[in-house]
């Protein structure tokens, strides 16, 4: 995993507080473990950013995702004693939002929901996530990428979706997707593939896809 | 050039996308890509998802979860009581009155003057009656009291002087209406029965003047407040009657002016 044992390692979600980082995830775990409270919630500061992304991609509703969040910290707090340290903390933390967004799409029944795409809210484009150099207009386009990549996501299969959004926004190694799953490595490369095959395929039909980009590649 | 090992091999094409794997595996797809236009193209169109792919970020949220221990509450003096069992409680308060009733010699009886409770602590004290204990309230002034109080002292009296006196001066000293000293048990049950039906007729008696008095007053009062009412609408009459009075000649007024 990028970044190693010391906090989370996403490119995106990186808590937006400062965090101290000096230490490790196994020491604050061992912390935790000994009844300090505060080293946990330590723990919870520096990954319940990526949780709620993962959760969030997974369900794709803002409510479901912060319950989940909630319920995976309240779980892993409550297991922690139990936790042996084989595997490494996040992707403990992991699996055990992983399962907890599995039983969310089983009780519903229902594939993750997608906002609409329609209903672009200016004042929502000008935003704090616009960077200095970004025009309204490039807001625009990004947000509305952003949700035909949500839409096309949504019809991936469960293991192919996860797959893609641990590899990709999570930046786990094959090797530990294949232990959160489960299943082969081999499998895991197939996931990928065929998930990315899709979601090309659903761009380019939306007129989102390559061909676009290479109209937009100098 | 068409590789198989390469082409559409999901297992290769990912290690090179993501990165993945020992660098000459990465250095042999990289040469196959270069004679390879199929490749070279899926590669790249996956490269272009993948960039699309971050422009999808999660809504934002605030997220404030912490882990709070609420502090654990205080153990009070008799907390224990609390893991007792039920029976062991009900038990305990068994043997507790069990044993104050027995140190302070309760003794409960029921007759027919009713519930009477005494404690030994009470018993030096005894003389009084276990009757007047349980005497109802309001009691004391009732009028047949003052008649049995001047048998209970006549009684008295006359034990105070067994046969001292002749039975005429008894007779002679015995108010009237008060049993003499040969009076049997159906004697003096009859003249209780006596006094108490005498008491009745008085009480029953003043009852009546009573009620008399509180009906005369309260006609008193409602006749008053009839004759106040009457000369209150006397006067709200004569009011209205002034007020339609000056209208109808205000309004004879205007159709005079208006005839004009």
């Amino acid at each position: 995993m990028r970044g190693g044992q010391t906090g989370p390692p996403d490119r995106q979600e990186t808590c937006g507080e400062r965090v101290e980082m000096t230490v490790t995830d196994e020491e604050l775990v061992a912390r935790s473990i000994a009844g300090d409270t505060d080293s946990f919630n330590q723990l919870i500061l520096r990954w319940e950013r990526p949780i709620y992304a993962l959760a969030y991609r997974q369900l794709g509703r803002e409510d479901d995702a912060r319950d989940v969040v909630q319920d995976a910290f309240l779980r892993a707090f409550r297991a922690l004693p139990g936790f042996k340290g084989e595997a490494k903390f996040s992707s403990w933390l992991y699996r055990i939002t992983l399962n907890l967004c599995r039983d969310v799409m089983r009780r519903a029944k229902r594939a993750p929901f997608v906002p609409t795409p329609e209903g672009v809210d200016i004042a929502d484009m000008a935003s704090s996530d616009r960077s200095a150099t970004e025009s309204i207009e490039d807001v625009v386009t990004r947000k509305d990428l952003g949700r035909h990549v949500a839409r096309a996501m949504s019809l991936l299969p469960e293991e192919q979706r996860s797959a893609i959004i641990l590899k990709e926004y999570h930046g786990l190694t094959f090797q530990e997707i294949a232990e959160l799953q489960g299943c082969p490595l081999s499998t895991v490369k197939t996931r990928l593939y065929q998930g990315l095959t899709v979601l090309r395929r659903e761009l380019d039909r939306r007129g989102m896809g390559p061909s676009r980009a290479e109209s937009r590649t100098p | 050039m068409n590789d198989s090992r390469c082409c559409s091999n999901p297992d290769v094409l990912m290690s090179y996308l993501y990165e993945d794997g020992p660098a000459e595996e990465r250095l042999a797809f990289e040469a196959h890509l270069r004679q390879c236009e199929r490749c070279a193209a899926e590669v790249a169109s996956l490269r272009s998802v993948r960039e699309d792919m971050t422009a999808w970020a999660p809504a934002e949220t605030l997220l404030d979860f912490r882990i709070v221990r609420e502090p654990a509450p205080a153990k009070s003096r008799w907390g224990w009581m609390s893991t007792m069992p039920a029976w062991a409680q009900l038990a305990a308060a068994s043997l507790v009155v069990g044993v104050a009733a027995g140190l302070s010699g309760l003794d409960v009886q029921y007759g027919k003057d009713g519930l009477a409770v005494r404690t030994g602590w009470n018993r030096p004290a005894g003389l009084r009656p276990a009757a007047a204990a349980i005497a109802p309230a309001g009691s004391a002034d009732a009028p047949w009291r003052a008649d049995l109080a001047a048998l209970q002292e006549q009684l008295r009296n006359e034990f105070r002087q067994p046969g001292a006196a002749p039975a005429v001066a008894r007779a002679s000293t015995t108010p009237a209406g008060v049993p003499s000293r040969g009076m049997s048990d159906d004697e003096f049950m009859a003249r209780v029965r006596q006094l108490i039906s005498a008491s009745e007729t008085r009480t029953q008696k003043e009852m009546a003047l009573r009620m008399a008095e509180v009906v005369r007053d309260v006609d008193t009062q409602r006749r008053a407040d009839m004759r106040r009412v009457a000369d209150g609408l006397g006067v709200l009459e004569g009011r209205t009657g002034a007020a339609v009075a000056q209208q109808r000649e205000m309004m004879n007024y205007l159709l005079r002016v208006s005839q004009r």
